[in-house]
């Protein structure tokens, strides 16, 4: 097989009219995704609690909107995405990757409904073989996405000169950095010493912990 | 907990506070005024109605947090006194907004600044809309008023580097600064104000208003969400509410009935048209949800030599005008120079980018100083606003078309931005769009900013001010309430909320909200009484 092609040449002019007309924010083409996802096979439901011999984080956390497929997702993402950041220990970095997964689905959660399924859209694209293959450009399965790809990934979207695409690499990347970045155990890769001691000491609400 | 914090001193004292989520029972509940919204609007009107002896029963769909809660933390903050967990964005996902959701609205989680209305934004509303009565030298004993009970007054302190860097480069290069007056009272400057004011220092209506009315007998349901107004004949009967779980996130079931002689819409800008959308008001000339005005926001980030800790100290503290109103009210957009704090969540979620790059530019969050630009939408023909429509499930969102008048800008306040940081000693400055490097001179900067493209989502775009939707105007054709916020059409319902802005402020919102709602409530209360 040919090596593909990189999306803003694959995508002719009306490849990308027939993509717009789907509708302002592709709400149409990626609606239709959500259905066929569902009716082949993709994870629909809230992963609910991992096995231990399936996350290295066994906290007993209890996955209430990300699926077992998005799970894989993300798996494949961050180390593209915060990898760079992360130790590169074997364990400590899984932990740290399980980590934020669980906080990306708690932040999720909090989304409430309306922008949930916009991202259910979105990871459902992503997760739907034909979609990611045709729509994504990524090949593999993505436990089988090795980290070079996922960024290729990422910079495709990135720099697509589709706004539906740029708003994909937005999502994908904010609702990731927020969950690493904004975690207090990450607070030192930014340099943040966090509030200040003095304030803390003094304040009733940090005393009644 | 601390006895001298407010709220738990009332709701040990008996105060009427009900958390919907641990109601079990439909109910129905009657009052003189029902008020939608607990935020500047709603606070105000319900203090000022609760002490003129009528009684008040107050509805927020967000949850009453206070000082307890408050602890300095951006996940847990972003995640419950936000509009949609801080996800909320325009319809088409380019623009990011931020607003409260939450007991004291968006006053709970803002970054203090307290200005008056500026006069030229009045005069064009007196000229263009019919609002005589709000001229500048009408609305000042309401400005003093408010003023007074939310303590606003310059910030006398010295700036945190962050604000002062802002101010060394607009002297440099010859602008006009200011210092932004907050709405503090023995402020410990900390630097946590959009996560909740850990020390109660915030003057938001959360510690001024809400305690005000709670203490004259004001009734407080939170987690309860105003699903639709029901008109009997030509008046609104009741409102229909669901209560929401714990989560505040999904509806218990549990549906509450409040009945009023009156009532008071302040749901916010988004909120207020969206509720009104639901309940079918009466809209001849289809004005509902039209005239959304945002206050498009750009961002620059600068590294410094030296160490600017953007996230310690009163957030926001020098402001400029001087590219405000210089080019005439109507004229080429004008935009309003402020500094947002930088935490390190805030920071990766606005700085655009992944991997290396990404870890590489947090790193110098210490080094990091910001500036944004708040345009000021709705002046100009070419700024007809966005519009405020309804899901399928009943939610509202707004649609926020940037025109070509905005984007141009947006252009020249990324010029000026980056102009001001390189004046100050910025080592390098990156816009907040996905294209833009870092940018080693200010010659460098000025060429690449001629050259990106200004386009959606490219662009990164935030709005922390979100107005109009519910103009007010003489004219019933061109708007929805008349200058005292009260409804063209029904006669028992007012709006009290930035919704009724007929453009943007061209400042940060909370005092004209402040002030218009307790000029119309006291003319409210008035009318209820007699």
């Amino acid at each position: 097989m040919s090596h593909p092609p990189h999306d803003q040449e694959t995508l002719s002019a009306m490849d990308r009219r027939s993509f717009l007309r789907a509708g302002v924010g592709g709400t149409l083409f990626l609606g239709t995704v959500s259905v066929t996802a569902g009716l082949s096979g993709c994870a629909t439901t809230p992963a609910g609690r991992l096995d231990a011999a399936d996350t290295p984080v066994d906290d007993g956390y209890q996955f209430q909107f990300l699926t077992r497929d998005d799970i894989e997702l993300f798996r494949a993402l961050l180390p593209a995405i915060v990898g760079p950041a992360l130790t590169e220990e074997p364990k400590q970095r899984r932990q740290a990757i399980a980590g934020t997964i669980e906080r990306i689905d708690q932040g999720i959660v909090q989304f409430g409904p309306a922008n949930q399924k916009e991202l259910r859209k979105l990871f459902d694209l992503l997760n739907f073989g034909l979609t990611r293959i045709t729509v994504a450009r990524v090949w593999s399965s993505w436990p089988n996405v090795t980290t070079s790809e996922a960024d290729a990934f990422l910079e495709r979207w990135r720099t697509s000169g589709i706004g539906l695409f740029n708003n994909g690499y937005i999502a994908l990347t904010k609702i990731s950095n927020v969950a690493f970045y904004g975690h207090p155990e990450h607070w030192h890769l930014s340099g943040y010493p966090g509030p200040p001691e003095w304030a803390m000491k003094s304040l009733p609400q940090f005393n009644n912990a | 907990m601390s006895l001298t914090d407010r709220i738990a001193k009332g709701l040990e004292a008996g105060w009427k506070v009900t958390d919907a989520s641990t109601l079990t029972d439909h109910q129905t509940h009657e009052a003189d005024v029902v008020i939608i919204g607990t935020g500047a609007g709603g606070g105000t009107t319900a203090e000022i109605l609760a002490r003129a002896g009528l009684s008040v029963i107050l509805v927020e769909e967000g949850r009453l947090y206070y000082q307890k809660d408050f602890k300095m933390d951006e996940l847990t903050a972003y995640a419950s006194l936000y509009q949609e967990g801080m996800s909320r964005v325009t319809k088409d996902g380019a623009i990011a907004i931020l607003q409260g959701r939450c007991v004291g609205g968006s006053t709970t989680v803002n970054w203090t600044s307290s200005f008056r209305t500026p006069e030229p934004t009045l005069n064009y509303w007196a000229d263009n809309f019919g609002l005589e009565n709000l001229r500048p030298e009408a609305m000042k004993p309401w400005f003093d008023g408010r003023e007074e009970r939310h303590t606003v007054s310059p910030w006398l302190t010295d700036p945190n580097l962050n604000n002062d860097i802002l101010r060394q480069g607009c002297e440099k290069l010859g602008h006009s600064w200011n210092v932004i007056p907050r709405n503090v009272k023995g402020c410990w400057n900390l630097g946590y104000c959009g996560v909740g004011c850990p020390t109660n220092a915030k003057q938001g209506a959360l510690t001024t208003t809400i305690p005000g009315a709670l203490d004259n007998d004001a009734r407080l349901f939170h987690g309860l969400r105003a699903d639709k107004l029901v008109m009997k004949q030509d008046r609104i009967d009741h409102l229909v509410a669901s209560a929401m779980s714990a989560d505040s996130v999904t509806p218990s079931g549990v549906k509450v009935h409040l009945k009023a002689r009156h009532f008071v819409v302040a749901a916010s800008a988004i909120g207020s048209p969206g509720l009104l959308l639901r309940s079918d008001i009466p809209d001849p000339h289809n004005r509902i949800g039209k005239r959304s005005f945002i206050h498009p926001v750009n961002a620059t980030v600068a590294q410094m030599p030296e160490q600017v800790d953007p996230f310690y100290g009163a957030p926001q503290s020098i402001y400029s005008d001087e590219f405000n109103f210089r080019e005439g009210v109507d004229g080429p957009a004008g935009y309003k120079l402020e500094v947002p704090p930088l935490h390190p969540a805030m920071s990766s979620g606005v700085v655009p980018g992944h991997g290396a790059e990404q870890r590489d530019n947090l790193k110098l969050l210490p080094w990091m100083q910001s500036v944004i630009a708040l345009l000021r939408d709705g002046f100009h023909p070419d700024s007809p606003g966005g519009t405020v429509s309804l899901r399928d499930d009943g939610s509202p969102v707004l649609d926020y078309p940037v025109t070509d008048y905005l984007w141009d800008g947006l252009r020249r306040a990324f010029h000026t931005m980056a102009e001001i940081q390189f004046a100050a000693g910025a080592e390098r400055v990156r816009l907040m769009h996905l294209d833009s490097p870092w940018l080693n001179s200010w010659s460098e900067a000025r060429a690449a900013i001629d050259e990106l493209p200004m386009e959606l989502h490219r662009v990164r775009l935030f709005t922390a001010h979100q107005m109009g939707g519910c103009g007010m105007g003489e004219d019933p054709q061109q708007s929805v309430v008349n200058g005292f916020g009260e409804h063209h059409h029904v006669s028992n319902l007012s709006i009290h909320d930035a919704s009724i802005f007929p453009t943007s402020i061209g400042a940060n919102p909370q005092l004209s909200v402040y002030a218009l709602a307790a000029r119309n409530s006291t003319r409210l209360a008035g009318k209820l009484k007699g």
